[in-house]
């Protein structure tokens, strides 16, 4: 079985689309290292300026806990990751921060003075309303995978049965008591072994120029997953080696396989994700923007027919607090509980239309990988998810913080809300909770091996599939 | 005579030995599930923007009645938007990129830059990129013509059948014109099955209609399209021409095939977007229009100073009532600055009378100043930006444009109205609106109306203000836009013709 991978892997470095190969490969890694250099760095220091301003503002209002209840914890950032370079394609449509902030609204009377308390807000994603550029993908290594090694894979594979078929040389192997299981698994060794030539030359150029540009500092945890995205890729390769190996065998004339796998593959890693995904977001109809806007109406007529006695209500710093304080304390942490639950509510809503139409887009591998690459790369939607996560966790935090901090102050009424029935002592800075986006790599690993599984499912029953063909073709 | 007979045989050949293959017919069949599936998408979407659409002028419209009470809070009220075009689910282009609603005032000359975007339902959703017609044909019709074309000749002189057809009295130009024509054919039947099924869809939807100019321009779709792959099967023929082997020729046609429709387009744009850094005016813009607007100022202040009242205060010692603002606006991103000042007084104590005069002159001396200083500052700010974004993306398009692809989908972006210059088209028409409006104010007198800072007799009555109307420019206007890319797709188409007939007509068979 050697001799004859040997052989074939002769036969492939010597071929023009190993040279092509070779060529396509190296070019993408270098232009992806070349544009990512120096990302990471700006990219954290970007973040590292954004959260310290966003700190000072919880410091300046830290001078009074009334101050902290209105303006809330400031916007909270995600925290950009190392290895973006491997899979940054969705980053542009997914915001990059949550905001814990007050909303500016102030009721004023002559009896009373009030402001809304903060609540949690979620911006949409941003992608610049005035780029020109045409379209374009990131060039990450998740394209690199997706698109150039499947191809590459195709192009290796769809003519290892059916030339061999039509020189004559396949029956000429057979009659020297070789099986055919041999002969298949030797191509198949031999065409991953020329892919991973030049893939992993590339990688290894792609990630040296990134190290050595300083853009990147290297821990365990990179490198293993790094590693594992390599590990990935080639089940991904294989997939695609696989159906190659399939439609070889089955069609006589190499132009035919070609034709087929060709077409199978602009429709299955190109199209289709787009396609599917599109598509599949319909079955899961989101809140639209006209409900959120009708939604919010409802809340506040609600709360101007709950409340309407309200505004004949003064607030006052009366010890314990008064029934009127009380009702206005009610009112605004209602308010600013409900107003958030509705934002969370239509988040919601919107990440799971994106889940259900992710969940289907995994029909193709090349949804899959991506998805496995972001993952381990620390990018893309479900680290969006899991910030998100935190971020409610941190809110909640938050709040108890507050109530705590009142409850600690013998001169406050215990109404937080308005002015009068909310402490309004200072609150030592280090005290308050502060955000800190943590990404967890053990969520990630999981995420990505549900997809590895799933690649290896595609990948056992295309070759499983490969086999059965090869042994009841008549040579 | 003969030889018309001779013609029309080798074609009726070609045709069927074209038409019979499977890889017609799984080509074929890929298309239109592919063209259904995504029209049936688009549709929706395009469904779903027109109510997002719908909902934004009316809220808008609503929006600026209940805020703007006297004239000068006008400013920032009114907000206009671009529809949908229903051509981009031809070719998506920017139409639903870039900003769709756009605030108009005489404080600011509206540009791309100013533009917002008025709700979409989920944002996520942008994280499928969508597959328009043109992309379809561009991916998928391409590999088709190549297909048909790399064994055109090599697997003919394989397989002996050339030498055969050769020994007929049969020249060898007529041969060649013979597998171009019948390849185009059936070339051509996809993307016509596919515009159909398009348009029986559009007509089962009831909500896309189309005028004579839309007409006008899926027709010009159509034909780029068959520049277009044209292109890619004179490719393919030139490279059967030269090789001798089919294996070879298909293996360079797919690696030809990949790196021009699918690698190079966004590694070209990538490297540039990363890549170059424009040296910035923005900077030194800032600085200009900061100066315009502090010799305005100046201007207000000296105004203040000479009159009879005394103090330099704007509200003439008035007694407040109602709202007063006097805000700038800055952002040295986008260059967008501005000053703005607006009334709303609700009372007039009757021995305030007499400063309404002073009020009175005093808008009517800054509000046109203030006109003229918007637009010195539109100026500027247009020349600036436009060095840095648009010069980009041009630089960008340029680098694109080695790729036949990237031509053809530019020029079919032009044909659709969805490309830059087709939604510049609506930002000019805010302009042209903008103007509409100060020649109303001027019109109504309404910068020394008492009705530009209060509504104690009143508020304005906006009835007759002239509505915003936006129509896609006409199709004639655009054209300049994509003749280039056309008559360079025609030029390749030429120069591949040429190129493969003098080596076919020299080579031994």
């Amino acid at each position: 079985m050697w001799h004859i991978t040997k052989r074939e892997l002769y036969d492939h470095l010597n071929s023009l689309r190993f040279a092509f190969t070779t060529v396509l490969l190296i070019a993408l890694m270098i232009v992806n290292a070349i544009g990512y250099f120096g990302e990471y760095t700006a990219q954290s220091t970007a973040y590292q300026q954004k959260v310290s301003a966003s700190l000072d503002k919880v410091r300046s209002n830290a001078d009074s806990l009334y101050n902290l209840l209105i303006e809330g914890p400031g916007t909270l950032y995600k925290k950009p990751c190392t290895l973006s370079f491997c899979a940054n394609s969705g980053e542009t449509f997914i915001p990059e921060s949550a905001d814990g902030i007050g909303e500016g609204v102030f009721m004023t009377s002559s009896r009373f003075s009030i402001s809304t308390t903060w609540r949690m807000k979620y911006p949409q994603s941003n992608p610049s309303l005035w780029d020109i550029t045409p379209d374009y993908t990131n060039v990450d290594w998740g394209d690199i995978v997706s698109v150039a090694l499947s191809l590459v894979a195709i192009l290796f594979t769809f003519d290892a049965i059916s030339s061999e078929q039509e020189r004559g040389t396949l029956r000429l192997t057979l009659s020297n008591s070789i099986s055919r299981g041999t002969v298949l698994v030797s191509e198949f060794l031999a065409a991953l072994i020329t892919i991973s030539i030049p893939f992993l030359i590339a990688a290894l150029i792609n990630l040296f120029l990134l190290y050595t540009s300083g853009s990147i500092s290297f821990g365990l945890s990179e490198w293993g997953r790094l590693g594992v995205i390599i590990l990935i890729a080639f089940v991904y390769v294989s997939i695609f080696l696989g159906l190659g190996l399939l439609i070889s065998s089955r069609v006589n004339s190499s132009s035919i396989s070609l034709t087929i796998l060709l077409l199978v593959w602009v429709v299955w890693v190109v199209l289709l994700p787009s396609t599917i995904g599109a598509l599949t977001s319909g079955l899961q109809p989101t809140m639209t923007h006209n409900e959120l806007a009708a939604r919010q109406q409802s809340l506040a007529s609600r709360f101007f027919e709950q409340y309407d006695e309200l505004w004949r209500k003064t607030p006052s710093r009366e010890i314990p607090a008064t029934e009127e304080t009380l009702l206005w304390s009610k009112y605004l942490t209602e308010d600013a509980r409900d107003n958030q639950r509705l934002n969370e509510e239509h988040l919601g809503a919107q990440i799971a239309q994106i889940q259900l139409a992710r969940s289907i887009t995994r029909i193709s591998p090349a949804s899959s990988v991506r998805y496995a690459i972001e993952s381990l790369a620390g990018t893309g939607f479900t680290r969006h998810v899991q910030f998100l996560k935190q971020v409610r966790r941190y809110a909640g935090e938050f709040r108890t913080f507050l109530i705590e901090m009142d409850r600690a102050d013998p001169e406050s009424p215990h109404a937080l809300g308005p002015k009068e029935g909310t402490s309004q002592k200072p609150v030592p800075f280090e005290s308050i909770p502060k955000f800190e986006d943590r990404i967890s790599f053990s969520g990630a690993y999981t995420a990505a091996a549900t997809d590895l599984l799933l690649l290896l499912l595609f990948f056992v029953v295309l070759f499983a599939g490969t086999f059965l063909s090869f042994l009841h073709v008549d040579i | 005579m003969r030889d018309n007979v001779m013609f029309l045989t080798l074609i009726r050949r070609e045709l069927l030995a074209n038409l019979m293959t499977f890889r017609f017919l799984v080509a074929m069949i890929v298309t239109l599930l592919l063209v259904v599936a995504n029209t049936v998408v688009l549709i929706a979407d395009y469904e779903r923007r027109l109510i997002n659409y719908d909902t934004a002028v009316k809220q808008h419209h609503q929006k600026f009645l209940k805020r703007a009470r006297t004239y000068s809070e006008m400013e920032g009220a009114i907000l206009v938007d671009r529809p949908p075009n229903p051509l981009s689910i031809f070719n998506a282009g920017l139409d639903r990129r870039l900003g769709n609603s756009i605030t108009v005032s005489h404080t600011c000359v509206p540009t791309l830059w100013d533009t917002k975007s008025h709700s979409a339902d989920n944002p996520f959703l942008n994280l499928f990129s969508s597959v328009d017609l043109v992309l379809i044909f561009q991916v998928i019709l391409s590999l088709l013509a190549l297909l048909f074309a790399h064994d055109a000749i090599a697997g003919e002189r394989e397989a002996g059948t050339l030498r055969l057809t050769m020994a007929n009295p049969v020249s060898r130009p007529i041969i060649l014109l013979a597998k171009y024509i019948s390849a185009m054919v059936c070339l051509i039947l996809p993307v016509i099955m596919s515009l159909l099924l398009v348009l029986i869809l559009f007509s089962i939807s009831g909500s896309i209609l189309l005028n004579g100019d839309d007409w006008l321009r899926i027709g010009g779709l159509l034909l780029t399209s068959i520049i277009y792959l044209s292109v890619f099967y004179l490719i393919g023929l030139l490279i059967s021409v030269i090789t001798r082997r089919t294996a070879t020729a298909l293996t360079l046609s797919m690696v030809i095939w990949s790196t021009l429709v699918l690698i190079y387009p966004s590694l070209s744009v990538f490297a540039v977007n990363r890549l170059w850094q424009p040296p910035s005016q923005l900077e030194a813009a800032y600085r200009e229009i900061e100066q315009i607007w502090e010799a305005f100022e100046r201007e207000q202040t000296d105004f203040l100073r000479n009159d009879s009242v005394e103090g330099e205060n704007p509200n003439f010692n008035v007694p407040p009532s109602g709202s007063y603002g006097a805000y700038q606006i800055s952002d040295p991103i986008t260059l967008k600055y501005f000053k703005v000042e607006k009334r709303h007084w609700t009372r007039i104590k009757p021995d305030s009378e007499p400063q309404i005069p002073h009020v009175k002159a005093y808008f009517q001396f800054s509000e046109p100043r203030r006109i003229r200083a918007a637009e010195r500052t539109g100026q500027v700010r247009q020349k600036a930006l436009d060095h840095v974004y648009v010069r980009k993306a041009n630089m960008a398009k340029n680098l694109m444009r080695l790729s036949p692809a990237a031509m053809y989908d530019f020029a079919t972006e032009v044909w659709a109205g969805t490309d830059f210059h087709g939604i510049k088209g609506f930002i000019t028409t805010t302009q042209q609106y903008r103007q509409t409006i100060i020649d109303y104010f001027y019109d109504k007198e309404a910068f020394s109306a008492r009705k530009w800072f209060s509504i104690d007799q009143g508020k304005v009555d906006w009835s007759d203000l002239p509505q915003f109307s936006y129509h896609r420019r006409e199709i004639w206007t655009g054209m300049q836009h994509a003749s280039g890319d056309i008559a360079c797709l025609l030029l390749i188409n030429i120069v591949l013709f040429m190129t493969t007939f003098l080596i076919f007509v020299r080579q031994e068979v």
